[in-house]
């Protein structure tokens, strides 16, 4: 079996060809030129290691594991190298109140140096009693930290837009640390779970140039998150040879034609998913099979689904009937339809009607 | 009876109309098929590239879009008295009582009908919503176009959200498109037939057949 962070001790020695080659990756995930590479290699090596304090919420813990058992080890070795990791409920020693402790001190020590990472969604319904740690709200303890954090990075789709927790009918009022924070920089990583690459790629950004990289209007990154799926996937000479799977197993399917049909939604997503790729061996969903599911738009729980099909369903209001978009607007044109013919019809009665009254007259 | 012909529309005007169905048909056929695409090519290395030419057509017809839809703003400004807006804003004692009284004719609750050379207020405001749709339908439409400018994400995103939510819309416009060119051309023949004056000629000519004293 290949060595995974999973099936080995996460050793934070890291070889020096790993260390290399995990930079260049990252530069590479930054889109940085090769004479680059030095500058972050040397970001890295310095020994003024940034402290994080990683905050979990409402969440999975799907990115911190996405993360921590990449098939390649090296990036969450680098990323625990170069970070100081003072507080992550998931990793950390300490618990209880010694874990309280640790993230109390560390806050009031790096007071405006520290950077925040936060996983996962915050609930804000009913002053936010829906998720708790160490008996205060997450609100609470975000309204805490944020502003004392020299930059906010929001991990994951959960903590950038609300994720699944605030899909409709969201009964936690869940929300994304953007709607909540202000005055300090947020960047956020949202995909589920986002590429590693591209976090490691953030905090490399921050320590070799001293600032978070340039964002979209969604304040994600634009080196990971500027470009559509669609304009950089492997099967779209296929979409523009109108060649595509109807469904899955067929012909199409088997010939890896492109997944337009069964829903993919790479039209509509922003991510460096066709680029860098997941789990170090060169895969990503559509290259194994699968439509996209647009998770790093937001509210893609809501505005993605139904997943295999193209677009939203509508509800037709007053009439209870939820189908697709045209069969909708076929039956309304067919009642408008009707509903000219049946104006005709009176029109035409009643001139008929008058035309005998004139002949009387 | 003694007829005389008006000019009612302007050669601008009517190019704006014409340009307007031309885009819109290619439009819809292009849209249903970049929704759908029900060619299914499975011969690989025939140079055929139906949905990319299917795209090419909808945004040439996209960007012929646009333009109706910029003159037709200019023309609510500087066209004339029949186009501009204030001929058929709901403002006036006169466009109210059009407003009313077309809606009488209409529903066949009374046969005096709006005897006004250019729309009546009715039909004037149902353009207008129109004209409005074609803007939304415009945004979305660049907004998808050009996914990667910062211009068109900054408006495509204040007014639909993300992508999907944008081209959801641009979808449901569509049906809003198909259903007024219906109704639309459903009243013209109805509103010809009963007050014969050149109605539907009237946007191939300009002119229009008044009654004399009438
Ligand atoms: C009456 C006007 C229009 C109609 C009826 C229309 C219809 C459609 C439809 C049905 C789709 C497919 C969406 C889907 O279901 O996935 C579409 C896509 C699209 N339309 Fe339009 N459209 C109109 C105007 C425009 C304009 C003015 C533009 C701007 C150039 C535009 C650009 C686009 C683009 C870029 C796409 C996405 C194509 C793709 O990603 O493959 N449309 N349109
Ligand atoms: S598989 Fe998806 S992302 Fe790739 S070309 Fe087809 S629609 Fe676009
Ligand atoms: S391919 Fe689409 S759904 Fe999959 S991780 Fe990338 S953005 Fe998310």
């Amino acid at each position: 079996m290949e060595e995974q962070a999973g099936n080995i001790d996460l050793n934070p020695d890291i070889s020096r060809r790993g260390f290399l080659k995990s930079c260049t990756i990252a530069a590479a995930a930054l889109g940085l030129s090769e004479a680059m590479i030095p500058r972050l290699v040397a970001a890295a090596e310095s020994a003024q290691r940034p402290t994080v304090i990683w905050l979990h919420f409402q969440e999975c813990t799907g990115c911190t594991e996405s993360l921590l058992r990449g098939s390649h080890p090296d990036i969450a070795r680098l990323i625990l190298d170069i970070i100081s990791l003072d507080y992550h409920e998931t990793v950390m020693a300490p618990s209880g109140h010694q874990a309280e402790k640790s993230l109390h001190d560390s806050m009031e020590k790096n007071a405006g140096k520290f950077i925040l990472v936060v996983e996962g969604a915050i609930p804000t319904a009913d002053n936010g009693i829906y998720c708790k740690i160490a008996g205060r709200t997450a609100m609470d303890i975000l309204a805490e930290a944020a502003p004392k954090a020299a930059a906010v990075i929001a991990i994951g789709s959960c903590a950038s837009f609300g994720g699944i927790q605030a899909a409709a009918p969201n009964p936690t009022g869940a929300k994304g640390v953007q709607d909540l924070v202000s005055g300090v920089p947020i960047v956020n990583i949202p995909g589920c779970p986002p590429n590693p690459v591209t976090f490691l790629g953030t905090v490399l950004h921050y320590l070799t140039f001293k600032r978070l990289p340039n964002c979209d209007n969604l304040g994600r990154p634009l080196f990971a998150y500027g470009r559509r799926i669609h304009d950089h996937c492997e099967r779209r000479a296929h979409f523009d040879e109108g060649r595509f799977a109807e469904q899955f197993g067929d012909f199409g399917h088997k010939n890896g034609y492109c997944l337009y049909k069964v829903g993919c939604k790479g039209p509509e997503t922003f991510s460096n998913c066709p680029a860098a790729r997941f789990n170090d061996v060169d895969v990503w969903p559509v290259s194994v099979g699968h439509g996209c599911v647009g998770c790093t738009e937001p509210g893609f729980w809501d505005t993605m689904t139904p997943f295999y099909e193209r677009l939203p369903q509508v509800s037709i209001p007053g009439t209870g009937i939820i189908t697709d978009a045209d069969s909708a607007g076929k039956k309304i044109l067919g009642v408008a339809a009707a509903a000219a013919g049946i104006h005709a019809a009176v029109g035409i009665g009643k001139s008929m009607i008058k035309g005998k009254d004139k002949d009387k007259a | 009876m003694n007829y005389e012909i008006k000019n009612v529309w302007s050669i601008l005007l009517r190019l704006f109309h014409w340009s307007l169905v031309l885009s819109i048909v290619t439009l819809v056929v292009t849209g249903f098929y970049i929704n759908s695409p029900w060619t299914n090519t499975t011969l690989e290395g025939t140079g055929a590239f139906p949905m990319a030419t299917m795209r090419y057509f909808h945004f040439l017809a996209g960007y012929l879009f646009a333009a109706a839809v910029l003159v037709r703003l200019y023309l609510y400004l500087f066209g004339n008295r029949q186009e501009r807006i204030w001929d058929i804003l709901p403002v006036t004692p006169r466009n109210i009582k059009s407003l009313t009284t077309t809606v009488g004719y209409y529903s066949y609750l009374s046969d005096k009908h709006d005897k006004r050379l250019g729309h009546n207020v009715l039909a004037g405001l149902t353009y207008v919503l129109t004209i409005a749709a074609a803007v939304f339908q415009l945004i979305g439409g660049f907004y998808m176009l050009y996914p990667e400018s910062l211009f068109w994400q900054g408006w495509g995103g204040a007014v639909f959200g993300s992508q999907q939510q944008g081209r959801f819309i641009h979808h449901l416009l569509m049906w809003y498109f198909i259903l007024f060119a219906f109704v639309h051309i459903y009243l013209v023949i109805w509103n010809d037939i009963r007050s014969p004056e050149g109605l539907t000629s009237s946007i191939i000519t300009g002119k229009k057949f008044k009654q004399k004293n009438g």
